[in-house]
Protein backbone atom coordinates (compact mmCIF):
# COMPACT_ATOMS: atom_id res chain seq x y z
CA UNK A 1 0.00 0.00 0.00
CA UNK A 2 0.81 3.14 -1.11
CA UNK A 3 1.70 5.69 2.13
CA UNK A 4 2.08 8.64 0.69
CA UNK A 5 0.38 9.90 -2.74
CA UNK A 6 1.30 12.67 -4.64
CA UNK A 7 -1.61 13.44 -7.00
CA UNK A 8 -1.24 16.19 -9.96
CA UNK A 9 0.83 18.85 -8.64
CA UNK A 10 1.83 21.97 -10.18
CA UNK A 11 3.64 24.95 -8.93
CA UNK A 12 3.80 28.02 -11.08
CA UNK A 13 5.94 30.96 -10.00
CA UNK A 14 4.03 33.67 -11.90
CA UNK A 15 4.33 32.70 -15.79
CA UNK A 16 7.00 30.23 -14.42
CA UNK A 17 6.01 26.44 -14.39
CA UNK A 18 8.17 25.35 -11.28
CA UNK A 19 6.38 21.78 -11.36
CA UNK A 20 3.78 20.50 -13.62
CA UNK A 21 1.31 17.89 -13.01
CA UNK A 22 3.13 15.88 -10.70
CA UNK A 23 1.47 12.47 -10.07
CA UNK A 24 3.11 9.67 -7.88
CA UNK A 25 3.50 7.17 -4.88
CA UNK A 26 5.50 6.45 -2.90
CA UNK A 27 5.63 2.43 -1.60
CA UNK A 28 9.73 1.71 -1.02
CA UNK A 29 11.72 2.31 1.60
CA UNK A 30 13.71 4.87 -0.23
CA UNK A 31 12.98 6.83 -3.20
CA UNK A 32 15.63 9.01 -4.72
CA UNK A 33 14.43 12.26 -6.87
CA UNK A 34 17.36 13.48 -9.40
CA UNK A 35 17.50 15.74 -11.56
CA UNK A 36 19.93 18.78 -12.85
CA UNK A 37 19.34 21.83 -11.56
CA UNK A 38 15.96 24.12 -11.52
CA UNK A 39 14.22 20.91 -12.17
CA UNK A 40 11.72 21.02 -9.35
CA UNK A 41 13.31 18.81 -6.91
CA UNK A 42 13.65 21.07 -3.32
CA UNK A 43 9.79 22.83 -4.64
CA UNK A 44 8.49 19.13 -4.45
CA UNK A 45 9.55 18.51 -1.17
CA UNK A 46 9.00 21.56 0.33
CA UNK A 47 5.28 21.05 -0.77
CA UNK A 48 5.05 17.52 0.65
CA UNK A 49 6.56 18.82 3.69
CA UNK A 50 4.33 21.92 3.39
CA UNK A 51 6.44 24.80 3.44
CA UNK A 52 5.16 26.20 0.19
CA UNK A 53 1.39 25.59 -0.99
CA UNK A 54 0.69 23.83 -4.26
CA UNK A 55 -0.94 25.91 -7.45
CA UNK A 56 -2.38 22.66 -8.14
CA UNK A 57 -2.66 19.08 -7.12
CA UNK A 58 -3.16 17.31 -3.55
CA UNK A 59 -0.90 15.48 -1.02
CA UNK A 60 -2.44 12.12 0.65
CA UNK A 61 -0.60 10.28 3.80
CA UNK A 62 -2.37 7.49 5.21
CA UNK A 63 -5.16 8.20 3.09
CA UNK A 64 -5.55 11.49 4.07
CA UNK A 65 -5.53 14.82 2.62
CA UNK A 66 -2.75 16.62 4.23
CA UNK A 67 -2.76 19.12 1.37
CA UNK A 68 -4.01 22.15 3.23
CA UNK A 69 -2.01 21.10 6.64
CA UNK A 70 0.58 23.47 8.10
CA UNK A 71 4.38 22.21 8.05
CA UNK A 72 4.66 21.72 11.87
CA UNK A 73 1.28 19.82 11.28
CA UNK A 74 3.04 17.49 9.36
CA UNK A 75 5.95 16.64 11.22
CA UNK A 76 3.36 15.69 14.08
CA UNK A 77 1.99 13.13 11.54
CA UNK A 78 4.82 11.49 10.79
CA UNK A 79 6.66 13.67 7.64
CA UNK A 80 9.83 16.06 8.43
CA UNK A 81 12.21 17.75 6.30
CA UNK A 82 15.87 18.63 6.53
CA UNK A 83 17.03 22.23 4.53
CA UNK A 84 19.33 22.23 1.91
CA UNK A 85 21.69 24.71 3.05
CA UNK A 86 22.03 24.10 6.88
CA UNK A 87 20.04 25.41 9.50
CA UNK A 88 21.23 24.16 13.20
CA UNK A 89 19.79 26.67 16.28
CA UNK A 90 23.11 28.37 17.08
CA UNK A 91 23.22 29.31 20.34
CA UNK A 92 21.81 25.63 21.24
CA UNK A 93 24.33 22.73 21.70
CA UNK A 94 24.17 19.61 19.29
CA UNK A 95 22.25 18.03 22.23
CA UNK A 96 19.37 20.60 22.78
CA UNK A 97 19.03 20.98 18.89
CA UNK A 98 18.02 17.44 19.39
CA UNK A 99 16.26 17.79 22.84
CA UNK A 100 14.07 20.78 20.92
CA UNK A 101 12.08 18.66 19.06
CA UNK A 102 12.09 15.33 21.01
CA UNK A 103 8.76 15.80 22.59
CA UNK A 104 6.72 16.14 19.15
CA UNK A 105 5.11 12.64 18.79
CA UNK A 106 6.66 10.83 21.33
CA UNK A 107 9.67 11.09 23.58
CA UNK A 108 12.41 9.82 21.70
CA UNK A 109 15.74 9.61 23.27
CA UNK A 110 18.31 12.06 22.30
CA UNK A 111 21.18 9.90 22.79
CA UNK A 112 19.76 7.15 21.30
CA UNK A 113 19.59 9.65 17.80
CA UNK A 114 23.17 11.35 18.43
CA UNK A 115 24.73 7.39 18.37
CA UNK A 116 22.67 6.94 14.96
CA UNK A 117 24.25 9.98 13.68
CA UNK A 118 27.08 9.89 14.94
CA UNK A 119 27.23 13.28 16.91
CA UNK A 120 27.66 11.90 20.21
CA UNK A 121 31.28 12.86 20.84
CA UNK A 122 29.74 16.87 19.91
CA UNK A 123 26.89 16.66 22.25
CA UNK A 124 28.42 19.34 24.16
CA UNK A 125 29.39 21.58 21.06
CA UNK A 126 27.67 24.16 19.36
CA UNK A 127 27.05 24.41 15.85
CA UNK A 128 29.40 27.03 14.94
CA UNK A 129 32.45 24.27 16.65
CA UNK A 130 31.47 21.64 14.17
CA UNK A 131 32.45 20.51 10.74
CA UNK A 132 30.52 21.15 7.75
CA UNK A 133 29.60 17.44 7.55
CA UNK A 134 29.10 17.21 11.07
CA UNK A 135 26.32 20.21 10.56
CA UNK A 136 24.96 17.90 8.05
CA UNK A 137 24.55 15.00 10.20
CA UNK A 138 23.39 17.55 12.52
CA UNK A 139 20.25 18.46 10.14
CA UNK A 140 19.30 15.12 10.09
CA UNK A 141 19.19 14.43 13.59
CA UNK A 142 17.05 17.53 14.15
CA UNK A 143 14.27 15.75 12.01
CA UNK A 144 15.47 12.47 13.43
CA UNK A 145 14.62 13.75 17.02
CA UNK A 146 10.51 14.18 15.93
CA UNK A 147 10.42 10.40 15.67
CA UNK A 148 9.29 10.57 11.67
CA UNK A 149 7.72 7.82 9.64
CA UNK A 150 9.36 9.74 6.30
CA UNK A 151 12.43 11.59 6.11
CA UNK A 152 12.34 14.52 3.72
CA UNK A 153 15.92 14.91 2.64
CA UNK A 154 17.38 17.97 0.50
CA UNK A 155 20.15 17.08 -0.96
CA UNK A 156 22.22 15.60 2.35
CA UNK A 157 25.36 15.34 0.18
CA UNK A 158 25.81 18.39 -1.16
CA UNK A 159 29.23 20.18 0.58
CA UNK A 160 30.43 16.78 1.69
CA UNK A 161 33.53 15.16 0.22
CA UNK A 162 33.59 11.04 -0.57
CA UNK A 163 34.35 9.79 2.95
CA UNK A 164 31.76 12.06 4.70
CA UNK A 165 29.27 10.85 1.93
CA UNK A 166 30.19 7.00 2.65
CA UNK A 167 29.98 7.79 6.19
CA UNK A 168 26.40 9.74 5.52
CA UNK A 169 25.06 6.19 3.39
CA UNK A 170 25.68 4.39 6.54
CA UNK A 171 23.15 6.76 8.19
CA UNK A 172 20.38 6.06 6.11
CA UNK A 173 21.07 2.50 6.20
CA UNK A 174 20.79 2.17 9.37
CA UNK A 175 17.70 4.88 9.10
CA UNK A 176 16.05 2.02 6.74
CA UNK A 177 16.85 -0.73 9.07
CA UNK A 178 15.16 0.67 11.75
CA UNK A 179 12.15 1.49 9.93
CA UNK A 180 12.10 4.85 8.72
CA UNK A 181 11.22 5.69 4.95
CA UNK A 182 13.07 8.34 2.95
CA UNK A 183 13.16 10.40 0.13
CA UNK A 184 16.17 11.93 -0.99
CA UNK A 185 16.37 14.62 -3.40
CA UNK A 186 20.10 14.54 -4.81
CA UNK A 187 21.87 16.17 -8.10
CA UNK A 188 24.77 13.75 -7.54
CA UNK A 189 23.25 10.61 -8.98
CA UNK A 190 26.06 8.12 -8.74
CA UNK A 191 25.65 8.66 -4.25
CA UNK A 192 22.59 7.27 -4.36
CA UNK A 193 22.63 4.07 -6.41
CA UNK A 194 23.34 1.78 -3.74
CA UNK A 195 21.16 2.40 -1.61
CA UNK A 196 17.93 3.98 -3.12
CA UNK A 197 15.06 1.33 -4.30
CA UNK A 198 12.73 3.32 -6.59
CA UNK A 199 13.97 6.88 -8.35
CA UNK A 200 11.75 9.76 -9.80
CA UNK A 201 13.66 11.84 -12.55
CA UNK A 202 13.10 15.15 -12.89
CA UNK A 203 13.43 18.22 -15.75
CA UNK A 204 12.39 21.43 -15.85
CA UNK A 205 9.18 20.82 -13.29
CA UNK A 206 8.62 17.23 -15.29
CA UNK A 207 7.97 14.22 -14.66
CA UNK A 208 10.59 12.02 -17.00
CA UNK A 209 10.78 8.75 -15.27
CA UNK A 210 9.46 6.68 -12.43
CA UNK A 211 10.38 3.02 -11.44
CA UNK A 212 13.04 1.04 -9.82
CA UNK A 213 16.64 1.29 -9.66
CA UNK A 214 17.55 -1.23 -11.72
CA UNK A 215 15.00 0.41 -14.56
CA UNK A 216 16.71 3.95 -14.24
CA UNK A 217 20.13 2.46 -14.84
CA UNK A 218 18.87 1.08 -18.47
CA UNK A 219 16.74 4.24 -18.85
CA UNK A 220 19.32 5.63 -21.97
CA UNK A 221 17.58 9.04 -22.01
CA UNK A 222 19.11 9.83 -18.46
CA UNK A 223 22.55 10.57 -19.79
CA UNK A 224 21.08 13.22 -22.14
CA UNK A 225 20.36 15.69 -19.16
CA UNK A 226 23.68 15.08 -17.67
CA UNK A 227 26.48 15.89 -19.39
CA UNK A 228 29.16 13.00 -19.03
CA UNK A 229 25.98 10.55 -18.24
CA UNK A 230 25.59 8.64 -15.22
CA UNK A 231 28.64 7.58 -13.75
CA UNK A 232 30.13 11.11 -13.61
CA UNK A 233 26.73 12.87 -12.69
CA UNK B 1 12.48 19.55 36.39
CA UNK B 2 16.43 19.95 36.17
CA UNK B 3 17.60 22.41 39.20
CA UNK B 4 21.14 21.84 37.68
CA UNK B 5 20.90 25.68 37.20
CA UNK B 6 20.44 26.49 40.69
CA UNK B 7 24.45 25.94 41.39
CA UNK B 8 25.24 27.54 38.19
CA UNK B 9 27.81 31.14 38.34
CA UNK B 10 25.54 33.45 37.16
CA UNK B 11 22.60 32.39 39.65
CA UNK B 12 24.18 32.11 42.57
CA UNK B 13 26.25 35.30 41.57
CA UNK B 14 22.93 36.81 41.38
CA UNK B 15 21.67 36.10 45.01
CA UNK B 16 24.78 37.47 45.94
CA UNK B 17 24.40 40.53 44.72
CA UNK B 18 21.16 40.89 45.79
CA UNK B 19 22.64 40.07 49.12
CA UNK B 20 24.79 42.69 49.08
CA UNK B 21 22.63 45.49 48.43
CA UNK B 22 20.25 44.01 51.17
CA UNK B 23 23.01 44.64 53.74
CA UNK B 24 24.96 47.53 52.40
CA UNK B 25 21.66 49.25 52.56
CA UNK B 26 21.59 48.49 56.71
CA UNK B 27 25.46 49.06 57.05
CA UNK B 28 25.70 52.31 55.33
CA UNK B 29 22.12 53.41 56.23
CA UNK B 30 20.71 55.97 53.66
CA UNK B 31 17.81 56.36 52.94
CA UNK B 32 18.59 57.71 49.81
CA UNK B 33 21.02 54.61 49.09
CA UNK B 34 18.28 52.22 49.99
CA UNK B 35 15.41 53.77 48.15
CA UNK B 36 18.02 53.61 44.95
CA UNK B 37 18.13 49.99 45.70
CA UNK B 38 14.67 49.33 46.05
CA UNK B 39 13.88 51.01 42.99
CA UNK B 40 16.97 49.04 40.87
CA UNK B 41 15.17 45.85 42.64
CA UNK B 42 11.76 46.77 40.54
CA UNK B 43 13.15 48.23 37.31
CA UNK B 44 15.03 44.62 37.89
CA UNK B 45 11.97 42.68 37.56
CA UNK B 46 10.40 45.04 34.52
CA UNK B 47 14.07 44.48 32.95
CA UNK B 48 14.42 40.58 33.70
CA UNK B 49 10.24 40.42 32.45
CA UNK B 50 11.04 42.27 28.66
CA UNK B 51 14.31 40.09 28.37
CA UNK B 52 12.41 36.54 29.25
CA UNK B 53 10.45 37.11 26.33
CA UNK B 54 11.73 40.16 23.53
CA UNK B 55 15.28 39.58 24.50
CA UNK B 56 15.46 35.51 23.98
CA UNK B 57 12.72 35.74 20.65
CA UNK B 58 14.03 39.14 19.09
CA UNK B 59 10.52 40.46 19.12
CA UNK B 60 11.19 43.73 20.43
CA UNK B 61 8.43 44.52 22.14
CA UNK B 62 7.72 48.76 23.17
CA UNK B 63 4.75 48.27 25.04
CA UNK B 64 5.65 46.95 28.56
CA UNK B 65 4.64 50.63 30.18
CA UNK B 66 1.41 50.35 29.48
CA UNK B 67 1.73 46.59 31.30
CA UNK B 68 3.48 48.46 34.24
CA UNK B 69 1.17 51.09 34.65
CA UNK B 70 -1.90 48.61 34.36
CA UNK B 71 -0.07 46.88 37.36
CA UNK B 72 -0.01 50.08 39.08
CA UNK B 73 -2.99 51.48 38.21
CA UNK B 74 -5.02 48.50 39.21
CA UNK B 75 -3.17 48.23 42.32
CA UNK B 76 -4.71 51.32 43.08
CA UNK B 77 -7.92 50.30 41.96
CA UNK B 78 -8.63 47.36 43.63
CA UNK B 79 -6.71 48.91 46.91
CA UNK B 80 -9.59 51.74 47.41
CA UNK B 81 -12.38 50.35 45.76
CA UNK B 82 -11.95 46.75 47.60
CA UNK B 83 -9.59 46.89 50.13
CA UNK B 84 -7.78 43.92 49.26
CA UNK B 85 -4.49 42.87 50.81
CA UNK B 86 -0.99 43.01 49.91
CA UNK B 87 -0.46 39.81 48.60
CA UNK B 88 -3.79 39.80 46.68
CA UNK B 89 -3.26 43.02 44.93
CA UNK B 90 0.29 41.86 43.61
CA UNK B 91 -1.67 38.83 42.45
CA UNK B 92 -4.44 40.85 40.79
CA UNK B 93 -1.83 43.43 38.95
CA UNK B 94 0.33 39.64 37.73
CA UNK B 95 -3.46 38.24 36.52
CA UNK B 96 -5.02 41.56 34.43
CA UNK B 97 -1.31 42.66 32.75
CA UNK B 98 -1.06 39.14 31.87
CA UNK B 99 -4.64 39.14 30.40
CA UNK B 100 -3.82 42.17 28.97
CA UNK B 101 -0.54 41.17 27.47
CA UNK B 102 -2.38 37.98 25.98
CA UNK B 103 -4.72 40.07 24.24
CA UNK B 104 -2.39 42.41 23.17
CA UNK B 105 0.00 39.48 21.73
CA UNK B 106 -2.37 37.43 19.78
CA UNK B 107 -3.07 40.50 17.80
CA UNK B 108 0.69 41.75 17.04
CA UNK B 109 2.31 37.89 17.37
CA UNK B 110 0.58 37.68 14.18
CA UNK B 111 3.14 39.80 12.40
CA UNK B 112 7.13 39.43 13.08
CA UNK B 113 10.09 42.28 13.05
CA UNK B 114 9.76 46.03 12.76
CA UNK B 115 5.48 45.69 12.13
CA UNK B 116 5.26 43.61 15.69
CA UNK B 117 7.54 46.03 17.16
CA UNK B 118 5.52 49.22 15.85
CA UNK B 119 2.11 47.27 17.05
CA UNK B 120 3.75 46.63 20.24
CA UNK B 121 4.12 50.12 20.63
CA UNK B 122 0.69 51.72 19.18
CA UNK B 123 -1.82 48.67 20.57
CA UNK B 124 -0.66 49.95 23.92
CA UNK B 125 -1.03 53.47 23.58
CA UNK B 126 -4.62 52.75 22.52
CA UNK B 127 -5.28 50.45 25.60
CA UNK B 128 -3.94 53.57 27.81
CA UNK B 129 -6.16 56.12 25.82
CA UNK B 130 -8.98 53.71 26.64
CA UNK B 131 -8.05 52.93 30.10
CA UNK B 132 -7.90 57.32 30.68
CA UNK B 133 -10.98 57.12 28.87
CA UNK B 134 -12.80 54.24 31.02
CA UNK B 135 -11.80 55.85 34.07
CA UNK B 136 -13.57 59.49 33.04
CA UNK B 137 -16.27 58.18 32.41
CA UNK B 138 -16.63 56.25 35.95
CA UNK B 139 -15.52 59.17 37.63
CA UNK B 140 -12.28 57.68 38.94
CA UNK B 141 -9.10 59.35 39.67
CA UNK B 142 -7.34 59.73 36.39
CA UNK B 143 -4.12 61.52 38.08
CA UNK B 144 -3.96 58.58 40.14
CA UNK B 145 -4.02 57.33 43.60
CA UNK B 146 -2.56 58.71 46.73
CA UNK B 147 -1.48 57.05 49.72
CA UNK B 148 -1.13 53.57 48.93
CA UNK B 149 0.43 51.86 51.78
CA UNK B 150 3.88 50.74 52.10
CA UNK B 151 5.28 47.10 52.14
CA UNK B 152 6.73 48.53 55.49
CA UNK B 153 7.33 51.29 57.79
CA UNK B 154 11.08 51.01 57.11
CA UNK B 155 12.54 51.03 53.97
CA UNK B 156 14.83 49.24 54.81
CA UNK B 157 12.31 45.98 55.92
CA UNK B 158 11.00 47.50 52.02
CA UNK B 159 13.77 46.73 50.61
CA UNK B 160 14.15 43.04 52.37
CA UNK B 161 10.69 42.29 50.85
CA UNK B 162 11.33 43.45 47.58
CA UNK B 163 14.57 41.90 46.71
CA UNK B 164 12.75 38.43 48.10
CA UNK B 165 9.91 39.14 45.37
CA UNK B 166 13.30 39.65 42.51
CA UNK B 167 14.42 36.16 43.48
CA UNK B 168 11.51 34.76 43.26
CA UNK B 169 11.09 36.07 40.16
CA UNK B 170 14.18 34.91 38.97
CA UNK B 171 14.26 31.90 40.39
CA UNK B 172 11.01 30.57 37.96
CA UNK B 173 11.95 32.94 34.98
CA UNK B 174 15.49 30.89 35.08
CA UNK B 175 13.55 27.75 35.80
CA UNK B 176 11.99 28.16 32.95
CA UNK B 177 14.55 29.72 30.66
CA UNK B 178 16.70 26.81 31.54
CA UNK B 179 13.99 24.09 30.57
CA UNK B 180 12.51 22.94 27.90
CA UNK B 181 10.46 26.32 27.05
CA UNK B 182 13.83 27.97 26.87
CA UNK B 183 15.19 26.07 24.26
CA UNK B 184 11.92 26.79 22.34
CA UNK B 185 12.57 30.56 23.05
CA UNK B 186 16.19 30.45 21.91
CA UNK B 187 15.21 28.32 19.08
CA UNK B 188 12.54 30.93 18.27
CA UNK B 189 14.90 33.75 18.41
CA UNK B 190 17.49 31.89 16.14
CA UNK B 191 15.50 30.41 13.31
CA UNK B 192 11.84 30.93 13.85
CA UNK B 193 10.72 29.67 10.31
CA UNK B 194 13.00 26.57 11.21
CA UNK B 195 10.94 25.67 13.86
CA UNK B 196 7.88 25.36 12.62
CA UNK B 197 9.34 23.83 9.34
CA UNK B 198 10.53 21.09 11.65
CA UNK B 199 7.76 20.56 14.09
CA UNK B 200 7.27 23.51 16.59
CA UNK B 201 3.91 25.33 16.40
CA UNK B 202 6.00 28.86 17.59
CA UNK B 203 2.67 30.87 18.02
CA UNK B 204 1.28 29.55 21.34
CA UNK B 205 4.46 29.45 23.09
CA UNK B 206 5.03 33.18 22.24
CA UNK B 207 1.69 34.03 23.15
CA UNK B 208 2.25 32.30 26.37
CA UNK B 209 5.79 33.94 27.04
CA UNK B 210 4.50 37.43 26.35
CA UNK B 211 1.82 37.19 28.45
CA UNK B 212 3.63 35.97 31.74
CA UNK B 213 6.63 38.56 30.79
CA UNK B 214 3.63 40.98 30.69
CA UNK B 215 2.44 39.94 34.16
CA UNK B 216 5.67 39.85 35.30
CA UNK B 217 5.90 43.58 34.24
CA UNK B 218 2.44 44.41 36.35
CA UNK B 219 4.21 42.63 39.15
CA UNK B 220 6.67 45.21 39.17
CA UNK B 221 3.86 48.22 38.34
CA UNK B 222 2.50 46.90 41.78
CA UNK B 223 5.73 46.81 43.62
CA UNK B 224 6.37 50.79 42.48
CA UNK B 225 2.73 51.46 43.65
CA UNK B 226 3.39 50.36 47.25
CA UNK B 227 7.16 51.97 47.63
CA UNK B 228 6.35 55.67 46.02
CA UNK B 229 2.44 55.46 47.92
CA UNK B 230 1.34 56.57 44.08
CA UNK B 231 0.04 55.02 41.36
CA UNK B 232 -1.51 56.28 38.08
CA UNK B 233 -1.00 57.54 35.03
CA UNK B 234 2.68 58.56 35.22
CA UNK B 235 3.36 54.84 35.78
CA UNK B 236 2.85 54.56 32.16
CA UNK B 237 5.68 57.06 31.13
CA UNK B 238 8.59 56.83 29.25
CA UNK B 239 10.94 56.01 31.47
CA UNK B 240 9.12 52.80 32.23
CA UNK B 241 9.84 51.56 28.77
CA UNK B 242 13.59 52.61 28.35
CA UNK B 243 15.30 52.14 31.58
CA UNK B 244 14.35 48.44 31.64
CA UNK B 245 14.92 47.84 28.01
CA UNK B 246 18.56 49.87 28.60
CA UNK B 247 19.00 47.71 31.94
CA UNK B 248 18.08 44.06 29.55
CA UNK B 249 20.71 45.42 26.51
CA UNK B 250 23.48 46.46 28.66
CA UNK B 251 23.17 42.98 30.68
CA UNK B 252 23.60 41.44 27.55
CA UNK B 253 20.00 40.68 25.57
CA UNK B 254 18.60 37.14 26.61
CA UNK B 255 20.96 36.62 28.86
CA UNK B 256 18.23 36.78 32.01
CA UNK B 257 20.65 37.02 34.88
CA UNK B 258 22.90 40.15 33.18
CA UNK B 259 19.90 42.02 34.25
CA UNK B 260 20.71 42.32 37.58
CA UNK B 261 24.66 43.50 37.66
CA UNK B 262 23.14 46.04 34.72
CA UNK B 263 19.61 47.27 36.85
CA UNK B 264 22.32 48.36 39.82
CA UNK B 265 24.71 50.31 37.93
CA UNK B 266 22.48 52.10 35.65
CA UNK B 267 19.74 53.13 37.99
CA UNK B 268 21.66 53.70 40.77
CA UNK B 269 23.99 56.18 38.58
CA UNK B 270 20.98 57.61 37.20
CA UNK B 271 19.41 58.54 40.69
CA UNK B 272 22.65 60.08 41.87
CA UNK B 273 22.94 62.18 38.67
CA UNK B 274 20.16 63.21 39.52
CA UNK B 275 20.99 64.24 42.46
CA UNK B 276 24.25 65.72 41.54
CA UNK B 277 23.23 67.69 37.70
CA UNK B 278 19.75 67.86 38.41
CA UNK B 279 18.24 68.98 34.76
CA UNK B 280 21.40 67.55 32.98
CA UNK B 281 20.51 64.15 34.30
CA UNK B 282 18.91 62.72 30.71
CA UNK B 283 22.08 64.51 28.71
CA UNK B 284 24.77 62.95 31.21
CA UNK B 285 22.63 59.65 31.43
CA UNK B 286 21.98 59.41 27.30
CA UNK B 287 25.64 59.86 27.21
CA UNK B 288 27.01 57.50 29.59
CA UNK B 289 24.34 55.32 27.53
CA UNK B 290 26.21 55.89 24.77
CA UNK B 291 29.70 55.03 25.59
CA UNK B 292 27.91 52.02 27.91
CA UNK B 293 26.84 49.99 24.39
CA UNK B 294 30.18 51.58 22.42
CA UNK B 295 32.48 49.74 24.71
CA UNK B 296 30.24 46.73 25.46
CA UNK B 297 27.96 45.87 23.06
CA UNK B 298 27.07 42.42 23.89
CA UNK B 299 26.69 43.29 27.44
CA UNK B 300 28.11 42.66 30.61
CA UNK B 301 26.99 38.61 30.71
CA UNK B 302 30.15 36.89 29.10
CA UNK B 303 31.50 38.68 32.58
CA UNK B 304 28.83 37.46 34.59
CA UNK B 305 27.98 34.14 33.66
Amino acid sequence: MSFLKVIGVSKYWGGNKALENITFSMDSNILAIFGPNGAGKTTLLNIIAGIINPTKGEIYYNERNITKLKPWERVRLGISKTFQIVRPFRTLTVEENILLFSKIRENVNPEEVMKITGLFDFRYKYPDQLPFGYLKRLEIAKVLSANPEILLLDEPFGGLNSEEIKELLDVFIKLKTNGKKLIIIEHKISSLLDIAENVIFLDRGKKIFEGSIKKFLEFENIKEYYFGGIGNA
Amino acid sequence: MNLGYLKSKGFILSLLIILITVILSFVINSPYLTLSFLISDIFIIMAVGWDFSSGTTNYINFGISFFFGIGALFTGFFYYSFHLTIPLLITQAFLISSFSGFLITIVTLKVRGVFFTLLSLLLPLIGTDFILAFWTVLKMPTIGYYGLPSLSNSLQISLIYISIFLIVIITLIYALYSGHIGLILKGIGDDEEAMNAQGINTFWYKVLIFSISMGIVGIAGSLYAFSTSFAGIDTFGLEFLLFPMIIAIFGGKGKILGSIPAGYIIIILSQYLQLYVGQLTLISFAAFAIILFLFFPKGISRWFS
